[in-house]
């Protein structure tokens, strides 16, 4: 189903960047980009019933909930120009594309099909979408299952104008990335100078956050995976020296919402007293890393009772530097704009926070007509 | 400032380290390599006895060591007994916390008595 959301209020006067916006990418769609012998196997995965974020080899999830009447159908969008209309009706002005299934490409084991996936998915989005639609931009995806592949990936790609991120399938991913095999990842995103950006789902899978079965329904399953994933990564990249071994290197995470992070940071630095002997690569406080080159994106926003609460959130944090607007469209749970808007901060801290920030992460001219 | 005797240069030999009393405060005095130094027997991060802690070295790992891990300043690092924060001897410096530096006291050493001035 496509739908668009209109006859709502656009925010004019500032530029908003959407830090995380979702393509529809098939197996069919993919198919034609993708080398042999793997485009076989893609054309026959076209063949099957449509699913969405459920598709056997493309995106295990592992679906377990029961359909129940009335849940609203998936959105998808499946055009560069289809997305322009539905950012446009929510007032963004730029869009940051990921993938709805390939967000569940790390738990895909077959190394050489997956490292043929992720070519074609690079390209198809290139082609069909970044070079059809001025201000959609890309971010690359990266291929945990493939590291020297994937770094020579990103290398190739990294004069590029439209590819201003390098995307690490998170959901699944299996060691997290702060484990070393994925050095050259991260060696040659810091190299092309494109942050990295994590952006999980909820799934079922024997990884981190593994055991998600035990949860009866989708409700519990969704308050727990992006969230968690975040968290562990986070840690992860930490435990390795991720942010001291490559000094240079922004990384973003994305769809978790903000609460966790003054919580993890907290913690980081509170254990970091007493087991700095373990990490002595991190020369600084956790907390400082994280304030000088690591950014959150909003959606899913939280909406406590009292909205000052959340600003008070943001300071924690970092304040609003370390913060990026975020509607996930078009998925079921975005937020617009106004979420981040109506929110009792400073002109110029929204500024930042819903445009600003995100132009100077990926390296964006402002757009046409709008100017910062 | 006064001087107070807190024990003859034998009692310290270099490596060595005692928590002494002057007046009601509790103070770490120091050995290390020929040089003295006194902190307060006081961690900053949860009131801990820090000075009851072990005098080691630490970990290292940097652009510098290849970034493997190596052991450094040997017996200028003292742990606090409590929650493990490090401190160092020489300067006060905390390591985990920048911001953070405890007060030393001076030290002298005359015809082999200790003393600390507070």
């Amino acid at each position: 189903m496509t739908t668009t959301v209109s006859g709502r209020s656009r925010t004019s006067d500032m530029v908003i960047v959407d830090a995380d916006v979702h393509v529809s990418d098939t197996p069919g769609a993919l198919a034609p980009y993708c080398d042999m012998p793997w485009r076989m196997s893609l054309e026959e995965l076209g063949q099957g019933p449509g699913r969405y974020l459920d598709i056997p080899a493309f995106a295990p999830s592992l679906k377990l909930d029961p359909p129940i009447p009335g849940t609203p159908a998936p959105r998808s969008v499946r055009s560069a120009a289809e997305m322009r209309d539905g950012l446009s009706a929510l007032g963004i002005d730029i869009g940051i594309l990921f993938p709805d299934n390939l967000l569940l490409f790390a738990p895909i084991p077959n190394i050489e099909y997956a490292t043929a996936l992720s070519h074609a998915y690079n390209r198809w989005l290139m082609e069909e979408w970044l070079l059809r639609e001025p201000d959609l931009y890309g971010a690359l995806l990266a291929c945990p299952q493939n590291p020297q592949d994937s770094a020579a990936e990103i290398e190739r790609y990294a004069k590029e104008d439209k590819i201003v991120a390098v995307y690490l399938p998170t959901a699944g991913v299996n060691p997290l990335w702060g484990d070393r095999r994925y050095d050259p990842i991260l060696a040659a995103a810091e190299a092309a100078d494109l942050p990295v950006l994590l952006h999980s789902v909820t799934l079922v899978s024997p990884a981190f956050p593994c055991q998600l079965d035990q949860f009866e329904n989708h409700y519990a399953r969704q308050m727990l995976s992006h969230s968690f994933a975040m968290m562990a990564n986070l840690v992860s990249i930490m435990h390795t020296g991720v942010p001291a071994r490559y000094p240079k290197l922004r990384i973003a995470f994305t769809e978790a919402g903000l609460a966790w992070v003054p919580y993890m940071m907290w913690r980081l630095d509170k254990y970091y007293n007493e087991y700095r002997r373990l990490v002595p690569f991190l020369e600084k406080r956790p907390s400082e890393y994280m304030k000088e080159r690591m950014w959150f994106a909003t959606q899913p926003i939280e909406e406590p009772d009292n909205a000052s609460d959340l600003v008070e959130t943001i300071a924690h944090l970092g304040g609003p530097e370390r913060v990026l607007f975020a509607s996930d469209w078009p998925h079921h749970d975005f937020d617009h704009p106004r979420a981040i808007t109506k929110l009792p901060m400073s002109a110029e801290a929204k500024r930042k926070i819903m445009g600003e920030n995100a132009l100077e992460l990926f390296g964006i001219p402002a757009p046409a007509g709008k100017s910062v | 400032m006064p001087e107070h005797h807190v024990g003859s240069e034998a009692d310290f030999p270099p490596g060595a380290h005692r928590v002494v009393k002057v007046r009601n405060i509790e103070i770490g005095v120091f050995n290390v390599a020929g040089t003295f130094y006194a902190l307060p027997n006081v961690c900053t991060h949860q009131f801990g006895p820090l000075c009851e802690g072990e005098v080691n070295g630490t970990t290292a790992c940097n652009a510098a060591t290849g970034w493997k891990f190596t052991w450094v300043r040997e017996g200028e690092i003292i742990t606090c007994p409590w929650h493990g924060l490090e401190f160092d001897i020489t300067t006060g410096q905390c390591l985990a916390q920048p911001k953070v530096r405890l007060r030393q006291y001076p030290v002298t050493v005359e015809d082999g008595e200790v003393k600390v001035i507070l």
